[in-house]
């Protein structure tokens, strides 16, 4: 106990972090009200956190070109101690971290927290599932097996259909005419550093914001009014609110380790479910596998592609999906947060889910 | 109040450490040099790659080593690792003779230290012939 007391003293004294831990702990308050969707951002952090060490751990052995990838995976799932889970760990962890972003973004939507002044923290959050999409459209790809050369040589050629530079992003993003070893080295290099790195930074602008502006109050209860439009800067204070540290981080805490128990339960009693007998293939680009499909999270962008007459018109229709998302909080510019209040909003919202979710298990069984 | 308190931070902190373990084991494990690396069998050299008074150096247990023919029939087999420092250390025919070059160190074709700093004779490794071959190990 001495060492620890004589630590904290030594940092307090020269950095004051007793205060720092107080005004950001203890004296943290939230919203009275607030819910348990609230703690998807701490469970996402946790997530990334176990995909960043756990990718750190399968660069120790994995071989970035096309004659070892395939090989060197197999190595980590077969040869080395312990290869197996840490590689299933980060496949999964990477569908659940898509999972939580979803449960998070809408969630958002649903309350409403979106709204003025939270516009830049909705679209860094929104940018920040963007880049999970492609640090997994670039991690699928690293294992060289024939779902990633196949899945890789789809999502690639898709960009073709943009008017006049189609061929030449086509090119760009795969480094020559087809998926090779060129399309490998700059698919890793955007996995392992580039696009981690822009998402490092967009994680902690996102939670600065977060910080900054204060947390919003679910719009629930029977004192719950529109606030007052204001021009100036406006941290919200929740007077006489539940303490962030110990309460709401032990409701935290539960969550995490509900999202780890669900990760660690797909690792050890559904470790195929991730992956299809095409991953178990190398790579042969002159044989394409029957019936391949891309993950989960893509299925409505490749039922979309099927069902629109022209591949253009499809691209376009999700091109305009996402960017309404994101521009979505200045879009939606009233000050109405209650989802009773909103019917319009709520009917769309729905609408929106099952739409979503129809394309989806319609591309998976077309 | 004060005894279940404890109680119930003992009992968390005995949960976290067991799943600290489970966690770091793996890790650990994961990372550890596997021990089949380098291999622990013989190697077998054909006795035509080994002239006389000529060294040939291999790969034995994932260390490198030197075999050489002293005379007609007669071979002998020593780790190539220099003895101070890890170094691997060269034949010099014209002197019979091993030197490391990073620190002078010098051994007999027995390797046992004639000068420098070397604190112990280079381990010399079984070597027995089976036809064409030598069996090293």
């Amino acid at each position: 106990m001495g060492i620890f007391k004589k630590i904290g003293d030594f940092l307090d004294e020269r950095l004051g972090i007793r205060d720092i831990l107080e005004q950001n702990l203890t004296k943290y308050l939230l919203p009275k009200n607030i819910n348990v969707w609230y703690t998807l951002g701490a469970v996402l952090l946790a997530l990334f956190a176990v995909q960043v060490a756990s990718g750190i751990l399968l660069l120790v052995y994995y071989n970035p070109n096309t004659d070892d990838a395939f090989h060197s995976i197999q190595r980590i799932m077969n040869d080395v101690p312990y290869g197996w889970l840490i590689r299933t760990i980060h496949a999964v962890g990477a569908n659940v971290i898509i999972l939580a972003l979803l449960l998070h973004m809408l969630s958002v939507l649903f309350m409403g927290s979106y709204k003025r002044p939270r516009e830049l923290t909705w679209m860094a959050g929104f940018l920040l599932f963007l880049l999970s999409l492609a640090m997994c459209l670039t991690g699928y790809l690293l294992p060289w097996s024939q779902l990633s050369f196949w899945a890789t040589t789809v999502a690639t050629n898709s960009s073709r259909e943009i008017p006049l530079i189609g061929d030449v992003v086509v090119r760009f993003l795969r480094g020559g005419a087809m998926v090779g070893q060129p399309t490998l080295g700059r698919f890793f290099a955007l996995h392992v550093m580039g696009i981690p790195l822009i998402l490092g930074i967009l994680v902690l602008v996102h939670l600065f914001l977060v910080r900054r502006l204060g947390i919003s109050r679910p719009p629930f209860g029977p004192d719950w009014q529109p606030s007052e439009p204001s021009t100036t800067f406006h941290h919200e204070e929740h007077p006489g609110g539940i303490p962030f540290f110990p309460h709401y981080m032990t409701k935290d805490a539960a969550m995490i380790a509900f999202f780890l128990a669900l990760t660690v339960y797909v690792v050890f009693f559904a470790p195929g479910l991730f992956f299809p007998p095409a991953s178990f293939q190398p790579a042969n680009p002159f044989e394409t596998p029957v019936g391949i499909k891309p993950e989960w999270y893509f299925l409505w962008a490749y039922q979309t592609l099927k069902i629109f007459p022209s591949e253009f018109l499809g691209l376009a229709v999700q091109g305009l999906a996402v960017t309404l998302l994101l521009f979505l909080p200045f879009l939606d510019r009233s000050r109405e947060r209650r989802p009773k209040h909103r019917p319009l909003f709520v009917a769309g919202y729905c609408v929106g889910i099952a739409v979503f979710i129809g394309l989806s298990i319609w591309g998976h069984f077309s | 109040m004060e005894t279940r308190r404890k109680f119930l931070t003992g009992i968390l902190g005995a949960l976290g450490a067991a799943i600290a373990g489970l966690t770091v084991y793996p890790v650990f494990k994961y990372l550890s040099p596997q021990a089949t690396a380098g291999g622990k069998g013989r190697v077998t050299i054909p006795k035509n790659q080994v002239g006389v008074d000529q060294a040939h150096f291999f790969q034995f247990q994932g260390h490198p080593a030197v075999v050489l023919q002293k005379s007609p029939g007669v071979y002998i087999a020593l780790s190539a690792v220099c003895t101070h420092l890890g170094c691997i250390v060269q034949w010099v025919p014209k002197k019979d003779e091993f030197l490391c070059p990073c620190h002078g160190g010098r051994y007999t074709i027995d390797g046992k230290v004639i000068a420098g700093p070397p604190p112990k004779p280079l381990p010399s490794i079984p070597v027995a012939m089976s036809g064409d071959n030598l069996l090293i190990g």
